[in-house]
C-alpha cells in the first residue's frame, strides 16, 4: 500500500476549513513545516483513518474536533495492488465512511464494509501482517515517560504497537496460544505458585493438607488401635494366666502342698526334740562314767603321793634341823663383830675430839700473833699520814703556780726588750779624753769615763772641766707609749699576787715547793704499802682480830701424835665394820636357809594331810579303791547303752530345716500365686477400662474410615500432582513454540535490521523484546545494554530502524506498506541524521516514506520528494 | 467375667453361654431336612472413609439392613437358623450404636436364630466385644465362640472354627476331624478364613483345608472371608457378603439358603438376591473411531438401577484425542445418576491423528507444541510416566483448543 494524498477538513484548528498534501510519492516523501502549521494535526488525522471506526468517537476522535465543533472529515487516497482508491472519514455528524475506486469513481464500499476494507489494509486480514508503520514525535515505544505525557499519547503509542503486535499474531499463534497459555497458567496457577509449590488455599495444596491431616489422623489411630490390640492381647494373655491360677485344683493342690509340708515340719520337729533329750542323756552318762574314772585315778594318785610325801617330810625336817644350828652360829658371830665395831668407833671418836680442841688451841695463837702485827702497821701508817698532812700544809704555802713564773719570767724579757730599745734611741754622750785632759767631764755630776756612751733625757749639764758647764738638751718629743710603765705594773701585780719580790725569790720558792712535794709523794707511797686498802680498813681488821677476852689454851699433847692415834682408831674402827659386814651376810643366807626348810616342811606337811584327807583312814583305803573301780564299771555300761540310743535317734532323724525350708517354700508358692492372682485382677481391671474406653470410642472404625479416607486423598494428590504436571509440560511446550515462532519471525527482521543498524553504529548486535517485539537490549564491544539505559538519540534511532525493518520485510514480502515519522528524529546530532537519512534513503528505494518535521534546515539535507500543504475544500 | 473361660464341657446345653438353646418344636429337623441360611461378611460399622457425601452412610446403612433381610429370607424359606460366618463386625470395637442396633434388629426377628462366628476382622482377640455381646445378645442370638460341637438342631450339630486372633496362623477347622457328635447327626462346619488364595485381605498363612468337609464328615462347611459368593465343592462354600463393599466382586451380593437331607446327603444351595448396591466394574473397549459415549451408555445399567450402583468403568483398548474427551464428558454427564461414577482411563491408549493436531491448529507455534507433545507422547526412550504427562498434556491443549475459537 501507498498513500499519494492526504485531505483533512475541520480538523482541530482547521475549523471550518481545510488542508490538502498532494502528490505523495515513492521515496522518501518531507513534508516540513514550521510548528503550529498543522502537521502533527496531519499525522493525527492519518492514524484516525486508518485506525479509528467513523461510527465512534474515543478521545483520539475527541481530539480532532476543533473546539466549535463540527464533524471532522479526513480522507486519503492509497495505491494497493488492486488500484488506486480513495478512503473517507467523516466522523460526528453525518459519519460516515466511504472507499470509492478512483480509476472508475465507483464507490467500492462504505460504512462497516469501508471500515472492514481499511482494516484490510492493516492487518493484511488473515492472509499475513501488512499496514503502516508509524513513528511519532518522540514516542519511539522504548521509553518510559512522565505520567502527563504518557496519558496523553498513550493511545497513539498503543496503537502504534498494536499494528506490530498484530503482525507477529499469525506466526506466533497470536490471540489463540496466548488464551490456551493463560488458561493453562489459570488452572495451574490455581493449583501451584510460579515457582511449582502449591498454591496456599488453592485446591492442590488443600488437598495435600487434607492428606497429611489424614496420614497423622490415621497414624494416630494406628497407634490406638495397636494400643487397643495391645491391651486386648494383654487382657488375654492376663486372663489366659488368672485361670491357670485361679483353678480351684490349683488351689488345691498348692494348699495341699503347703499342709504336707507343714505335717513334715511337725514331725521333725518332734523328732528332733528326742533326740536332743537323748543327746542330752548321754552326755550326762558319760560325764558321770568320766567322773568316776577322775576319782579312781585321783585316789591311786593321792596314794602314791602320801607315800612319795613321807619321803620328802622325814627330809626336810633333816634340812630345818642343820639350818638352824647354822642360824645359831651367825648370830653369835655377829654379835661379837658390833661389839668390836662399837668399841673401835667409841675410840676414834675420843681421839677426834682431843684432836679437835687442839686445832683451836693452835688458831688462837696465831691470831693473837697477826693482830699484833696490824697494830703495828696501823701506828706506822697514821704516823705517815700525819707526816703527810703537815707537808701538805707546808706545801700549801710555797706553791706557785707554774705559769705563774714563767710569766714573770716573759715579763722580765720584756721589760730589758723594751728598755734596751729606749736606750738606743736615747741621745748619747761619748768623750774621748786626750791624752792630757783636765779631768774627767762629769755629767750631771757623774764623771764620763773615756770612751763612755752616755745618753741623756732632755737635758743633760756637761760640766767640763775647765771650760764650764755644757747644757745639752735634745729636745725631742716624749716618749709616745708607756708600755714599759704598763709592763712593769704587770710584773709588780705577779709579783705581788706570789709574795715575792723579783724573780729569784719566786724561782728559789718553786724549787722548795717542788721538794715538799717530793716528800709528799713519798709518803704516800709508804702509807698505800702499809695500808693498801686504806687506813680505815687497817682499823677494820685490827678491831675483827682483837679478840674479846680470848684466852689461849695451854696444849698438853702433842698434836701429831693425836693425830696418829686417831688414824689408828679409824683404821680399828674400820676393820671392825669390815668384820661385822663379812658376818652379816652370813646370818641373813642362815636365815633364809632355815626359813626356806621351814616352808617346805609346812607345804609338805599339808600336803601330807590333803593327801591323807583324801586318801581316808588307812585301813579303808583298798575297799574304797575296790568300790570306785566297781562304780567306774558300772558307769561305763551305762555310757554305752545311752550311746546306742542316741545314735539310733541319729539315724532316724529328719533336717528340720529342710522341711522347714519345704514348707516355706510351699507357702510362698501358694503366696506368690494369691499374690500374682490379685496382680492379674488388678491388671485385668485397668485393661478392662482402658478397653471399653477405646472400644466406646470405635477406634477402630474410625481407624478404618480414616485409612480409607487416606488412600483416597492420596490418589486425590497423585491425581493433582499429575494435573501440575501435566499443566506444566503443557505450558513448557506452549512457551517453547512460542519462543522458537518468535525466533523464527525475528530471523527476518533482524537480517533487514542488521545492515542498517551497521550504517550507524559498528559493532552492535540488539536482542528483541518478545513482548513488545522492539529492541530490548544492545550489545555493544562485549557488554549488553538495556535499550531504557541508552541515550534519547540512540534510542529513536534505533526505533526508526526498527521499523524500516519491519517495512522492508513486508515489503519484501510483496506487500510494501508506508513507513511515517513524525519528528522522529528530535534527539539526533547533525551527523547522525545524516546518516539516518542515508538509512531512510537506503529503504525508499522499494519503500513509500513520509515524514514530518519541524526543523526544516536539518531536513533540507534529507532530500527527496518535498511535500506541500495546500487549501482543500472538500 | 471372661467370655473366652476355659472349655467347660458341663456347660454344655445346660446354660450355653453361646446362646445355644434346644428349642424342639422349631429346631427339629422337619421332614428329615435341615435348612438354615448361610450368609457371612456383614462387616457391620464399616465407614467407607474412600467416599465423600452421604455415600458413606448410605452404604453403611445398607449393611444393617442386611440383617432384615437375612431374616426376611429366612421367613420366607423357612429357614429356622441364620449362620454368619464371621465378619459380623468390621472391626473389634464396633461402636456401640452398630453392636446395639444390630443385636436389637437380630432380637426383632426372634425366634429366628441367628450363629455369630468371630471372624478376623472381629477375632476373639476382641474380648470386650464378645464380653460384650454374650452380655447383651438377645436370647435368638448365638455366639459360636468356642471350638466345640454344639447343637443347631435336633440331629444336626454345630462344629464352629471361631477365630482366635486376627491371624491365627494355623487352620482352625483341624479340630472338627476329632469331633464327636451324636450318632447320625448332620454335621455342619462353619468357619471363616481362606481356603488356597481366597482371603479376602490377601493373608494366605492360615488356609483352611479344601478337603476339611469330606475328611471332617461335614454334610456342609459354611465359610466366611471371601466377599464373593463362591462353591468351593458341593459341600464347602463360600456365601460371600449379603452387602459388596468393593468393586473385586463381579456377583451382586447374595446368601446361601442351604437344605441338607441327611448326614450324608449332598446339600442343596439357592442362592438368594440380598445387595441393595452394587458395586459394577464395567469394561469398555473401544476401538478406533468407536464413538465412546454409545458404547458407554450402553453399558451403564438402567436409570432407575443407578442410584444403588457403584460403577467403575475400566476403559481400555484405543481412542483418539476427541473420543478421549468424549468419553470424559460423558462420564461426567453420567455421574449425577450414580451413586459413585468414575473412569479409570488407564488402559486406554490415545491415538493421535493428523485431523486431531489439525483441531489445535494447522500451523504455527500451537501446532509447534502440540507435535513436540505427540513426539514426546509415542518416544519410547522415555520413561513411561513422562510419556503419559505428555500424552495427557497433548489432550488437554486438545481440550482448550477446542474450547479458544479457531
Amino acid at each position: 500500500m501507498k498513500i499519494s494524498a492526504l485531505r483533512l477538513f475541520n480538523v482541530k484548528r482547521f475549523a471550518g476549513r481545510g488542508i490538502a498534501i498532494e502528490g505523495i510519492g515513492d521515496g522518501v516523501n518531507v513534508l516540513c513545516a514550521v510548528n503550529e502549521f498543522g502537521k502533527s494535526t496531519s499525522f493525527e488525522a492519518l492514524h484516525a483513518l486508518f485506525f479509528q471506526p467513523h461510527s465512534g468517537t474515543p478521545g483520539e476522535i475527541q481530539k480532532l474536533r476543533p473546539y466549535s465543533g463540527g464533524s471532522p472529515l479526513v480522507e486519503a487516497d492509497i495505491q494497493t495492488a488492486e488500484g488506486r482508491f480513495r478512503l473517507t472519514k467523516q466522523y460526528y455528524g453525518g459519519r460516515s465512511a466511504r472507499v470509492t475506486d478512483l480509476a472508475t469513481g465507483r464507490l467500492v464500499a462504505q460504512a462497516d464494509e469501508a471500515e472492514n476494507f481499511i482494516a484490510g489494509l492493516i492487518r493484511g486480514g488473515t492472509a499475513g501482517p501488512a499496514g503502516l508503520l508509524w513513528v511519532r514525535q518522540g514516542v519511539t515505544g522504548l521509553e518510559k515517560r512522565s505520567r502527563s505525557e504518557e496519558d496523553g499519547e498513550k493511545e497513539v503509542r498503543r496503537s502504534l504497537l498494536e499494528s506490530v503486535q498484530g503482525e507477529v499474531e499469525a506466526v506466533t499463534g497470536g490471540r489463540r496460544m496466548a488464551e490456551i497459555m493463560a488458561a493453562a497458567q489459570e488452572a495451574l496457577s490455581e493449583l501451584v505458585t510460579p515457582t511449582g509449590r502449591p498454591r496456599t488455599g488453592g485446591r492442590y495444596a488443600a488437598a495435600i493438607e487434607e492428606r497429611d491431616r489424614l496420614e497423622a489422623e490415621e497414624g494416630r489411630l494406628a497407634g490406638e488401635v495397636d494400643a487397643l490390640r495391645a491391651a486386648l492381647d494383654r487382657r488375654a494373655a492376663a486372663a489366659r494366666r488368672l485361670a491357670e491360677l485361679d483353678g480351684a485344683e490349683d488351689r488345691r493342690e498348692r494348699r495341699q502342698a503347703v499342709e504336707t509340708a507343714e505335717a513334715g515340719f511337725d514331725a521333725a520337729r518332734a523328732h528332733d526334740g528326742k533326740l536332743k533329750t537323748a543327746e542330752a542323756e548321754l552326755k550326762l552318762a558319760r560325764e558321770r562314767k568320766d567322773a568316776a574314772d577322775r576319782d579312781l585315778g585321783a585316789f591311786r594318785t593321792a596314794l602314791a603321793k602320801a607315800k612319795e610325801l613321807q619321803e620328802r617330810l622325814r627330809e626336810a625336817e633333816r634340812r630345818r634341823a642343820e639350818a638352824s644350828g647354822r642360824r645359831r652360829d651367825a648370830a653369835a658371830a655377829i654379835e661379837k663383830a658390833h661389839a668390836d665395831a662399837e668399841a673401835a668407833e667409841a675410840g676414834e671418836q675420843a681421839m677426834r675430839g682431843l684432836l679437835a680442841r687442839l686445832d683451836a688451841a693452835l688458831k688462837a695463837r696465831e691470831a693473837a700473833e697477826r693482830l699484833a702485827g696490824l697494830k703495828e702497821r696501823l701506828s706506822a701508817a697514821e704516823a705517815a699520814r700525819r707526816a703527810l698532812e703537815e707537808g701538805e700544809a707546808r706545801l700549801a704555802l710555797v706553791r706557785i703556780p707554774a705559769h705563774a713564773v714563767d710569766e714573770l719570767q716573759a715579763l722580765e724579757v720584756e721589760i730589758a726588750k723594751l728598755r734596751a730599745v729606749e736606750e738606743a734611741a736615747r741621745p748619747s754622750v761619748a768623750i774621748s779624753y786626750q791624752g792630757g785632759a783636765a779631768g774627767p767631764v762629769t755629767m750631771d755630776g757623774i764623771p764620763l769615763a773615756d770612751g763612755e756612751e752616755r745618753g741623756y733625757d732632755g737635758q743633760a749639764e756637761l760640766s767640763v772641766p775647765g771650760i764650764g758647764t755644757l747644757t745639752l738638751r735634745s729636745n725631742r718629743p716624749a716618749r709616745s707609749d708607756d708600755r714599759i710603765e704598763r709592763a712593769e705594773a704587770k710584773r709588780r701585780t705577779l709579783l705581788a699576787s706570789m709574795g715575792v719580790d723579783d724573780l729569784a725569790a719566786a724561782r728559789e720558792r718553786q724549787v722548795r715547793a717542788e721538794r715538799i712535794e717530793a716528800e709528799l709523794r713519798e709518803l704516800r707511797g709508804r702509807l698505800s704499802l702499809l695500808a693498801p686498802e686504806g687506813l680505815a680498813r687497817l682499823r677494820e681488821s685490827v678491831a675483827a682480830l682483837d679478840p674479846a677476852g680470848a684466852e689461849l689454851l695451854e696444849l698438853k699433847e702433842d698434836p701429831s701424835q693425836v693425830r696418829a692415834a686417831l688414824a689408828a682408831a679409824e683404821e680399828s674402827r674400820r676393820k671392825a665394820k669390815l668384820a661385822l659386814r663379812e658376818a652379816e651376810p652370813l646370818r641373813g643366807s642362815a636365815d633364809d636357809a632355815f626359813v626356806r626348810a621351814e616352808t617346805a616342811l609346812a607345804s609338805l606337811d599339808a600336803e601330807r594331810t590333803q593327801v591323807a584327807a583324801l586318801l581316808g583312814p588307812e585301813e579303808a583305803r583298798d575297799r574304797r579303791a575296790q568300790a570306785m573301780a566297781d562304780a567306774l564299771d558300772e558307769r561305763g555300761r551305762a555310757l554305752a547303752a545311752a550311746e546306742a540310743h542316741a545314735e539310733a535317734l541319729r539315724t532316724a532323724a529328719v533336717d528340720p530345716h529342710s522341711a522347714e525350708a519345704a514348707l516355706k517354700r510351699a507357702r510362698s508358692v501358694e503366696a506368690a500365686a494369691e499374690q500374682e492372682i490379685n496382680a492379674l485382677r488388678e491388671t485385668i481391671a485397668g485393661l478392662n477400662a482402658e478397653i471399653r474406653t477405646r472400644s466406646e470410642e470405635a477406634v477402630e472404625e474410625t481407624w478404618r474410615e480414616t485409612a480409607e479416607a487416606l488412600s483416597a486423598a492420596t490418589a486425590r494428590v497423585a491425581a493433582f500432582a499429575k494435573e501440575v504436571a501435566v499443566l506444566q509440560r503443557l505450558a513448557s511446550a506452549l512457551e517453547a513454540a512460542r519462543s522458537e515462532a518468535r525466533e523464527l519471525y525475528l530471523g527476518p527482521v533482524m537480517a533487514e535490521l542488521r545492515p542498517l543498524i551497521g550504517l550507524l553504529f559498528d559493532d552492535v548486535s540488539i536482542t528483541f523484546d518478545e513482548r513488545t517485539l522492539l529492541p530490548q537490549t544492545i550489545r555493544r564491544s562485549g557488554q549488553e545494554e538495556e535499550v531504557d539505559r541508552l541515550s534519547g538519540g540512540m534510542r529513536e534511532q534505533l526505533s526508526v530502524l526498527t521499523r524500516l525493518a519491519f517495512a522492508r520485510l513486508l515489503a519484501r514480502d510483496g506487500r510494501p506498506a508506508p513507513v511515517i515519522l513524525d519528528d522522529a528524529l528530535v534527539y539526533s546530532d547533525d551527523d547522525r541524521i545524516e546518516k539516518m537519512f542515508d538509512a531512510l534513503h537506503r529503504q525508499s528505494r522499494d519503500q513509500q516514506i513520509i515524514v514530518f518535521s519541524c526543523r526544516q534546515r536539518a531536513f533540507q539535507k534529507l532530500g527527496g520528494n518535498v511535500l506541500q500543504m495546500t487549501d482543500w475544500q472538500p | 467375667m471372661e467370655v473366652d473361660a476355659p472349655t467347660d464341657e458341663r456347660r454344655y446345653r445346660v446354660s450355653d453361654p453361646s446362646g445355644f438353646r434346644a428349642d424342639p418344636d422349631r429346631s427339629t429337623v422337619r421332614a428329615g431336612m435341615l435348612r438354615f441360611i448361610h450368609s457371612s461378611d456383614l462387616h457391620l460399622g464399616k465407614r467407607f472413609g474412600n467416599f465423600s457425601g452421604d455415600l458413606p452412610s448410605r452404604l453403611r446403612e445398607a449393611r444393617h439392613a442386611a440383617i432384615a433381610r437375612l431374616a426376611q429370607h429366612a421367613q420366607e424359606q423357612g429357614a429356622a437358623t441364620i449362620l454368619l460366618a464371621g465378619d459380623t463386625f468390621d472391626t473389634e470395637t464396633p461402636a456401640a450404636d452398630v453392636r446395639r442396633q444390630a443385636l436389637a434388629e437380630m432380637a426383632h426377628h426372634a425366634p429366628i436364630r441367628w450363629v455369630l462366628l468371630p471372624g478376623n476382622h472381629d477375632s476373639l482377640q476382641a474380648t470386650q466385644l464378645w464380653a460384650t455381646l454374650k452380655a447383651e445378645a438377645p436370647e435368638n442370638v448365638a455366639l459360636a465362640a468356642e471350638p466345640r460341637p454344639v447343637e443347631l438342631a435336633a440331629g444336626a450339630a454345630l462344629l464352629p472354627a471361631p477365630c482366635t486372633t486376627r491371624r491365627p496362623g494355623r487352620d482352625l477347622t483341624e479340630w472338627m476331624e476329632g469331633a464327636a457328635t451324636p450318632e447320625g447327626a448332620i454335621r455342619i462346619g462353619l468357619a471363616h478364613g481362606a481356603i488356597r488364595s481366597f482371603s479376602e485381605d490377601g493373608v494366605a498363612s492360615d488356609v483352611i483345608a479344601p478337603d476339611r468337609a469330606r475328611r471332617a464328615g461335614l454334610a456342609y462347611l459354611a465359610l466366611g472371608d471371601w466377599h464373593g459368593a463362591l462353591e468351593v465343592e458341593p459341600r464347602t462354600r463360600y456365601s460371600g457378603t449379603p452387602e459388596p463393599d468393593r468393586f473385586k466382586h463381579e456377583r451382586p451380593g447374595e446368601a446361601l439358603l442351604v437344605s441338607i437331607a441327611g448326614p450324608s446327603a449332598l446339600p442343596e444351595v439357592t442362592p438368594l438376591p440380598m445387595a441393595s448396591f452394587a458395586w459394577r466394574r464395567l469394561d469398555l473397549h473401544l476401538l478406533d473411531g468407536d464413538d465412546p459415549a454409545p458404547a458407554l451408555e450402553g453399558l451403564l445399567p438402567e436409570a432407575r438401577h443407578r442410584r444403588q450402583t457403584l460403577a467403575r468403568v475400566a476403559a481400555a483398548g484405543r481412542s483418539n484425542l476427541a473420543g478421549r474427551a468424549a468419553l470424559t464428558a460423558a462420564i461426567e454427564r453420567a455421574k449425577p445418576d450414580f451413586a459413585f461414577l468414575e473412569l479409570d482411563d488407564t488402559g486406554l491408549a490415545t491415538a493421535c491423528e493428523a485431523g486431531d493436531l489439525d483441531g489445535i491448529d494447522r500451523a504455527g507455534a500451537l501446532r509447534e507444541a502440540a507435535n513436540a507433545l505427540l513426539a514426546e507422547a509415542g518416544d519410547e526412550s522415555r520413561s513411561a510416566g513422562e510419556r503419559e504427562i505428555a500424552r495427557a498434556a497433548l489432550a488437554r491443549l486438545f481440550f482448550y483448543a477446542q474450547a479458544v475459537a479457531p
